[in-house]
C-alpha cells in the first residue's frame, strides 16, 4: 500500500532528545515492529510517523513524497493508540463510523463497512454499547476496527495487547498477524515485548534512548545481535554476556574464565586482529548451552558452579557462576536437575559464539573493515611520516 | 446573590434526597448518625432559605400584606392578575402600560442570555486554548485572568461608565443614532460589560474540563481525518458538554440577576425585572408598594433559576464530579 522511509528524524522536547537521527524503511505491505524498552521513544516515533509530531529534523516520506509536513488528517493512516483512545461519548458503533462520516459517505455505504469490519473483528454485538461498558480486549478491537473500516494505507498499532491478559493476547496476536497478511496494509507494530515482535513482525527494529539498535529479520536480530543491547534485551532470557580477554599465541584466541579458550576462524580472526583488542565480550544464547558433567569435544566448555535451578515446566533455567564470578544462564531439559553447588561444564558450540568490542558495544563481524576510520596505528604512523619525509 | 442562594437551598434539599437512594443500612452505625448529623446541618442552613421563599409564594396569592408568617389570609390570583396586566401599582392604575409587563420579562431575558451568549462564546474558545495550545505568555495571561476575576464589578463601574458615557456621546450627537439603535446600544453595553466580568473564572472553569480529555482523543480525530475545527465540534466540545451546562446556567443567571449595571446603564423606561423589584422596595418606595404585587414578580423572577436547575440539574452533578470525560 505504501512504503514509509525516515531520514535522518530527529525529534526534541525541549533539550531532551526523544528520537536521535533515525534512518529506517518499513517496506510496502509488510509487518514491522518497533521494539524497544519503556521510554525508548517508540511512541514518540510512531506520533511522527502519523504526523501527530512534526519531526525537529529529517524526513519523512511515504512511497518517496515528503511527508513531514502534513497533518495527520491528510496522511491515510489507521492509528490504535497505546490506551485505545476511544471516543467516550459515541457508541462503539458511532466510534467506528467516524472516521467515515468525516469523509461525508452515504449513510448505506458506511453503515455496510463498519458491520462488515465489526463482524471480522466479532464486534458486531457491542455496536449499541458505550466504551466504558465493554471490556478492556474488546476496546482493542474496537480501536483496531475503528483504524481498519477507512481502509487506511498505512497501520500503525502501539502496544495494543499490553493492556490485555497473556491468553487473549495470544490469541489476538496470531488474529492480527492473519489480518494483517490478508488485507496487505502496510504495518508498523510497537512493542516492548520481544517475543510479540518475534512472532509476528517480517521485520524488526530495534531502539533504545531514541536511537535505533539494529534493523533485520527476527532470525537477524535473534542470531547476530549488532550490539551488546540487542544481545542483552532479546531472547527469554537473554544472551549470556561474558568478559574475555585475547590472546595472540600467536593466532588470536579468547581465553574465557572457567578454563575456555575460543579460537575463532576466518574472517573472524583477521578482523579481531585488525581491531587491536585486548578484551572482547562473548555472548551466546542461554539455549545453546549444552550442560554436562564433563567438556565436550569441538564445543568451548566453562567450568562453572550451579547457583539456581528455575523448574519453567517444559524446560528448566539454570543460572551458574564462573570461576571468576560471572553468571551464565543456560536452558536445559527438564530431566537435568543439578543442585546449586554441583560443578558443571557449560558447553558451547564454537559456530554459536559472537563477540563483541567491550567499547564500542558492536558485534566484530558486523564492524565494517574500513581501516580509514580507524585510528592508524602508532608503527604505521611513523612508516609515513618518514615516506613523507623522504620525498621533500 | 438571590438566585445562587436558591440554587444553593436546592442542592442542599438535594442531597439528603441523593443520599436515600443509597443502600444506607450496609453503612456501619456510627458513619450512619454522621449522615443524618449532616442532613440535618444542611436542612437547618437552608431553612431560612427555604422560609423566604415559602413565604414569597404565599404573599403573591394572598389578598393583603402578611404582616408575620403565622397570619391567616385568604387565598387570591388577583395579584397575579394585576401583575400579568401590568398593574404594578394599584394605585396608579391609570397610567400603566398593557405591554410594560411582558416588555420587563423580555428585556430580563435578553440581558440575561447576552450575558450566557458572550460568556459561552468567548470562554470556551478562550479555555480549549489555554488548555491546547503553547503560545508566548500563556502562564503570564492565566496569572492575569485570576487578577481580573478578583476586581469586584462594583469598583469597575466608574471605568465601565466613563467609556459609556463617551461612546454613547458619540453615537448620540456624531453619528445621530436613533432612540431605538441608542437603546440597542444600551442593551450591548450592558451584556457585554456584565458578560466580561464572568468571562475570566468561566475560562478557568472551562479549562479545567479541556484538560480533563486526553490528548490521545482529540489526536485519534485528527488521524480519523478530521480537521482541527471538526475535531473541535464533533470530539471536544460533547466531552465538555457538562462544564458546557454548568456555564450556560452561572451566566445566565448572573445576568438575570444583575442589578447594578442594569440600573446605571438601561434606560429607567427599559427595567429588568431585578431593577423593577428594586425600584420597588428601594428609596422609601417599599412604604408604598403593593408588596403582593411584587411578591408575583420576585416569584416569576424566580422561575429560570427552577426551570434551568431541573432541567440541567443532572448535567449539574455529572460536572461536578466530572463523569463526562472518562476515556
Ligand atoms: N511531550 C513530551 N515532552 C517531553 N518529553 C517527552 C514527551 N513525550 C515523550 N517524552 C520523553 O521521550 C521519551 C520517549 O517517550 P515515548 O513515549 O516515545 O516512549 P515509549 O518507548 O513509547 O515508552 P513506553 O513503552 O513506556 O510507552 C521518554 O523519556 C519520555 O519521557
Ligand atoms: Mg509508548
Amino acid at each position: 500500500m505504501v512504503e514509509v522511509e525516515l531520514r535522518g528524524v530527529w525529534k526534541r522536547f525541549g533539550d531532551f532528545v526523544a528520537v536521535k537521527n533515525v534512518n529506517l524503511r518499513f517496506p510496502d505491505g509488510k509487518f514491522s515492529s518497533i521494539l524497544g524498552p519503556s521510554g525508548s521513544g517508540k511512541t514518540t516515533l510512531l506520533y511522527l510517523i502519523a504526523g501527530i509530531y512534526k519531526p525537529s529534523r529529517g524526513e519523512i516520506l511515504f512511497d518517496g513524497e515528503d511527508v513531514s509536513q502534513l497533518p495527520p488528517n491528510k496522511r491515510n493512516v489507521g492509528l490504535v493508540f497505546q490506551n485505545y483512545a476511544l471516543y467516550p461519548h459515541m457508541t462503539v458503533y458511532e466510534n467506528i463510523a467516524f472516521p467515515l462520516t468525516i469523509k461525508g459517505l452515504p449513510r448505506g455505504e458506511i453503515e455496510e463497512r463498519v458491520h462488515s469490519v465489526a463482524r471480522m473483528l466479532h464486534i458486531d454485538e457491542l455496536l449499541d454499547r458505550y466504551p466504558h461498558q465493554i471490556s478492556g480486549g474488546q476496546q482493542q478491537r474496537v480501536a483496531l476496527a475503528r483504524a481498519l473500516v477507512k481502509e487506511p494505507a498505512l497501520l500503525l498499532l502501539d502496544e495494543p495487547l499490553s493492556n490485555l491478559d497473556a491468553l487473549v493476547r495470544l490469541e489476538i496476536r496470531g488474529e492480527l498477524k492473519r489480518l494483517q497478511r490478508r488485507l496487505g496494509i502496510t504495518t508498523i507494530y510497537v512493542t516492548h515485548d520481544q517475543s510479540e515482535a518475534l512472532a509476528m513482525a517480517d521485520l524488526i527494529a530495534v531502539i533504545h534512548r531514541g536511537e535505533i539498535q539494529q534493523v533485520g529479520s527476527p532470525e537477524d536480530v535473534y542470531r547476530r545481535p549488532r550490539n551488546l543491547f540487542v544481545a542483552g534485551f532479546i531472547g527469554m532470557p537473554p544472551a549470556n554476556l561474558v568478559k574475555a580477554t585475547v590472546t595472540r599465541a600467536p593466532a588470536p584466541c579468547v581465553v574465557i574464565a572457567g578454563g575456555g579458550e575460543y579460537c575463532p576462524g576466518e574472517p573472524l580472526a583477521s578482523k579481531l586482529e585488525a581491531l587491536g583488542l585486548e578484551a572482547v565480550v562473548v555472548a551466546f544464547r542461554p539455549e545453546d548451552v549444552v550442560l554436562g558433567e564433563h567438556p565436550m569435544e569441538d564445543y568451548v566448555s566453562l567450568e562453572a558452579e550451579v547457583y539456581v535451578v528455575e523448574t519453567l515446566g517444559r524446560e528448566n533455567l539454570v543460572t551458574l557462576r564462573l570461576p571468576d564470578g560471572q553468571a551464565v544462564k543456560a536452558i536445559t531439559s527438564p530431566l537435568l536437575n543439578p543442585r546449586p553447588g554441583d560443578k558443571m561444564y557449560v558447553n558451547v558450540e564454537p559456530s554459536k559464539i559472537l563477540l563483541y568490542d567491550p567499547e564500542t558495544e558492536l558485534n566484530i563481524e558486523a564492524i565494517e573493515a574500513a581501516p580509514a576510520a580507524r585510528p592508524v596505528s602508532l608503527a604505521e604512523a611513523s612508516e609515513r611520516r618518514r615516506a613523507a619525509q623522504e620525498e621533500d | 446573590m438571590q438566585g445562587e442562594g436558591l440554587l444553593a437551598g436546592l442542592l442542599g434539599s438535594l442531597k439528603p434526597r441523593r443520599r436515600r437512594r443509597q443502600p444506607t443500612e450496609e453503612l456501619p452505625l456510627a458513619s450512619r448518625a454522621v449522615g443524618y448529623t449532616v442532613i440535618a446541618a444542611l436542612l437547618a442552613a437552608s431553612l431560612p432559605i427555604i422560609l423566604s421563599y415559602t413565604l414569597l409564594v404565599e404573599l403573591s396569592f394572598s389578598a393583603s400584606f402578611i404582616a408575620t408568617p403565622f397570619e391567616k389570609t385568604s387565598f387570591t390570583l388577583e395579584n397575579w392578575r394585576l401583575f400579568f396586566q401590568g398593574r404594578l401599582a394599584p394605585t396608579a392604575a391609570q397610567i400603566y402600560t398593557p405591554s410594560y409587563i411582558r416588555r420587563m420579562i423580555l428585556d430580563t431575558l435578553i440581558v440575561a442570555l447576552g450575558v450566557m451568549g458572550v460568556v459561552v462564546a468567548s470562554a470556551t474558545p478562550a479555555a480549549y486554548a489555554f488548555s491546547r495550545m503553547n503560545f508566548r505568555g500563556r502562564g503570564a495571561l492565566m496569572r492575569f485572568l485570576i487578577l481580573l476575576h478578583a476586581f469586584p464589578g462594583v469598583a469597575l463601574i466608574i471605568g465601565v461608565y466613563a467609556i459609556y458615557v463617551y461612546t454613547y456621546r458619540r453615537l448620540a450627537l456624531g453619528l445621530h443614532a436613533g432612540e431605538a439603535a441608542l437603546l440597542a446600544y444600551a442593551f450591548l453595553y450592558v451584556i457585554v460589560a456584565r458578560a466580561s466580568l464572568e468571562i475570566p473564572m468561566s475560562t478557568w472553569l472551562m479549562k479545567g474540563f479541556f484538560d480533563r480529555i486526553p490528548w490521545e482523543v482529540e489526536w485519534a480525530a485528527l488521524i480519523d481525518g478530521a480537521s482541527r475545527l471538526r475535531v473541535f465540534t464533533r470530539i471536544m466540545l460533547p466531552l465538555v458538554k457538562p462544564g458546557l451546562a454548568a456555564l450556560s446556567i452561572f451566566s445566565f443567571m448572573a445576568g438575570w440577576e444583575e442589578l447594578i449595571y442594569v440600573v446605571v446603564f438601561l434606560p429607567s423606561k427599559a427595567p429588568t425585572l431585578a431593577s423593577y423589584i428594586h425600584s420597588q422596595l428601594s428609596g422609601g418606595a417599599i412604604e408604598t408598594a403593593y408588596l403582593p404585587v411584587v411578591a408575583a414578580a420576585a416569584v416569576v423572577y424566580l422561575i429560570p433559576t427552577i426551570l434551568f436547575f431541573v432541567f440541567t440539574q443532572s448535567l449539574l452533578v455529572e460536572a461536578a464530579e466530572g463523569a463526562g470525560v472518562k476515556a
